[in-house]
């Protein structure tokens, strides 16, 4: 039986090539994907995020350890899929209209992921339109915005405005985050939250999904 | 009333020297971080009243507009750039030709500045202009400036070669080095006080890891991946740090040959290190993964010129300062004061007498583009008011001044600075 301790170090330490490699074999002794994820991986993911909060993890580290969940998370969602295992929440992910940058926004995705929602990112330079799509086609309960740039913040209010025309509003909640956002900014254009990096971001999720 | 040319290369000179200044110098357009966007500049040209022309753009990846000496005049502007030998992208800024903003504005670029359009309608650009290879910028459709495409070669662990990342830190070449000259001959007649920006001494800065300006770049040169490198591939990093530097060492020698001091400071450094609430790595690594190499071109800086350099890092970066000093930067830039731990009144008091603070002048996030003309000028005079005492500081936005700003709020600031300076 694998040393399941092994898949939390390698999560926690940003070891991907031993986190496939503990999962694969946990997988072939028989464990159940969901256990792995709850008692190992997600615990490994808080960690990360407490210690990115207290500064003895920086942005190389989150992603390094999100590169790890992933791996072993991808090994682990066909399983998931078939058992109808039910996540901690359907998130649509997207850096909005005009803004390229993908880094804190894929950040925020491995945390979300590593926490056991269900993601789906739109990458960057997403239209409004987009997210409404993939809000309706996913039946997504929250809406994670990113924006790096002065300028593009304000397309945040594009798609909070899009969500509410296309009658959707009142099914999703909102978060959003990046440099230049704030609270303030948050409140005003009628998002439900605010998150100032990926670790608070998770917090945020599980608060406005439950 | 703004200072003549030979007070104002004076007064950026008593400022560098931490020599109360009047009036506080001030500076816009003369690097690639204090920069003003292209319609911003054509929009100050008419406000002015001044001739009008298209507007180069000196700057194509953030798509910075030149202040010409006029516009220079009018604002009171007491720097005055030497750009690199060329843009980022790879090209000189030369054989200018007309184009045409998305958003309609005629403007001038560089004779190489070759641009196409994809599906999606964004505008794409290239390295060196060669529209036969990959494009390296991509301007989204109705954006304002270029960001880097990514063009990473799958990575094989196993043959991962540091030598890989080490095309861009060549000797210069005499082309560079006539064009730097001519630049800071140019830049010096002006009578203001002169920036040189120097290639190649960055180390890591991750605008420039993707190389926007090589045709077919090898090694690491995804973002992510790089930043992660930081951590997992030391070794790696230690190597292009140590290539970077011997490189640079000699092409210092080569560069102030030809120039001599006729620069009051150079611009070497945009590697951020800080976040908007963090930073990307702890003090610690700085000192073991960076400081050595800075410390190292600084020093020959030092030793044989009478150059201040200028480290540019936006973010969080209070308690990088102390390293930053001993690593031999004179001058911090953009002095973001939003960023955690960037309270003004504390950086002052701390590390005023250490280290020239060359921004911080007004916030480029939220309060010129969003605030009115009276919150820019509360904070326009208080920032120059804690910064300016006993000198130490050169008045600039910080970071480059974004498309979309109101007028009326940058006309709001520059009246600000005018009061301040009249007032002292």
């Amino acid at each position: 039986m694998a040393d399941l301790t092994q898949l939390y170090d390698a999560i926690l330490n940003g070891d991907h090539k031993t986190a496939v490699a503990v999962t694969k074999q946990a997988l072939a002794d028989g464990a159940v994907a969901m256990d792995l994820i709850t008692n190992y991986m997600s615990p490994a993911m808080d960690e990360v995020g407490r210690r990115f909060e207290c500064e003895e993890y920086f942005v190389p580290e989150l992603l390094l350890s999100g590169r790890a969940m992933k791996g072993a998370l991808e090994l682990l969602q066909p399983l998931l899929a078939a058992s109808g295992a039910t996540p901690a929440g359907r998130v649509v992910i997207g850096t909005v209209k005009g803004d390229l940058h993908d880094i804190g926004k894929n950040l925020v995705a491995s945390m979300l992921e590593g926490a056991g929602f269900e993601v789906y990112d739109l990458g960057a330079d997403v239209a409004p339109e987009k997210f409404v799509a993939a809000v309706r086609e996913r039946e997504a309960g929250l809406v994670c915005l990113s924006a790096l740039l002065t300028v593009t913040m304000p397309a945040m209010r594009d798609v909070v405005d899009a969500l509410k025309a296309a009658g959707l509003r009142d099914r999703v909640r909102i978060l959003v985050g990046g440099a230049p956002v704030t609270p303030e900014f948050a409140s005003e254009i009628g998002a439900d939250a605010y998150a100032e990096n990926a670790s608070v971001a998770v917090a945020r999720a599980r608060q406005l999904t439950t | 009333m703004s200072a003549g040319p030979t007070e104002a290369r004076q007064a950026v000179r008593d400022a560098l020297a931490h020599k109360q200044s009047i009036p506080v110098p001030i500076d816009f357009g003369s690097t690639a971080v204090t920069g003003i966007h292209v319609s911003v500049v054509a929009a100050l040209r008419e406000y002015y009243g001044l001739e009008s022309q298209p507007v180069k753009v000196c700057e194509p990846y953030q798509m910075l507009g030149l202040i010409e000496d006029d516009l220079a005049k009018a604002m009171g502007i007491d720097v005055k750039g030497a750009f690199g030998p060329k843009t980022i992208f790879g090209f000189p800024l030369a054989d200018w030709k007309p184009w045409r903003m998305p958003n309609g504005l005629e403007v001038q670029v560089p004779g190489d500045f070759n641009t196409t359009v994809d599906s999606n309608g964004d505008l794409l650009i290239y390295p060196q202009g060669d529209t036969s290879v990959q494009p390296s910028g991509r301007m989204p459709k109705g954006g304002y400036f270029f960001d880097a495409i990514i063009r990473q070669q799958p990575i094989d662990e196993e043959h991962l070669n540091w030598e890989d990342n080490t095309e861009e830190f060549q000797p210069i070449s005499q082309q560079d080095l006539d064009a730097i000259r001519v630049g800071v001959s140019e830049a010096s007649k002006t009578g203001r006080a002169v920036i040189a920006s120097l290639p190649g001494m960055y180390l890591g800065d991750i605008a420039l890891v993707p190389a926007p300006f090589l045709k077919h770049p090898k090694g690491i040169r995804d973002i992510a991946e790089w930043y992660m490198s930081t951590r997992a591939r030391r070794d790696y990093i230690h190597k292009i740090f140590e290539r970077e530097t011997a490189v640079a060492v000699a092409n210092l020698q080569e560069i102030y040959a030809a120039i001599g001091n006729s620069v009051e400071a150079v611009f070497t450094c945009g590697t951020d290190f800080g976040t908007q609430r963090s930073s990307f790595c702890s003090v610690d690594t700085f000192r073991s993964l960076w400081l050595p190499y800075y410390e190292e071109m600084n020093d020959w800086i030092h030793k044989h010129t009478s150059w201040r350099v200028l480290k540019h890092s936006c973010g969080a970066v209070e308690k990088f300062i102390d390293s930053f000093i001993d690593a031999g930067f004179d001058i911090l830039n953009p002095v973001q004061c939003s960023a955690a731990g960037m309270d003004p009144k504390l950086l002052k008091a701390k590390y005023g007498d250490r280290i020239v603070f060359w921004g911080g002048g007004v916030d480029t996030q939220k309060t010129l583009p969003f605030g009115t003309p009276a919150e820019v000028r509360d904070q326009v005079l208080s920032r120059s008011e804690i910064f300016s005492r006993n000198g130490g500081f050169v008045f600039t936005t910080i970071h480059n001044v974004q498309a979309r700003t109101p007028l009326g709020n940058f006309i709001a600031m520059l009246d600000a600075v005018r009061e301040f300076n009249g007032a002292n």
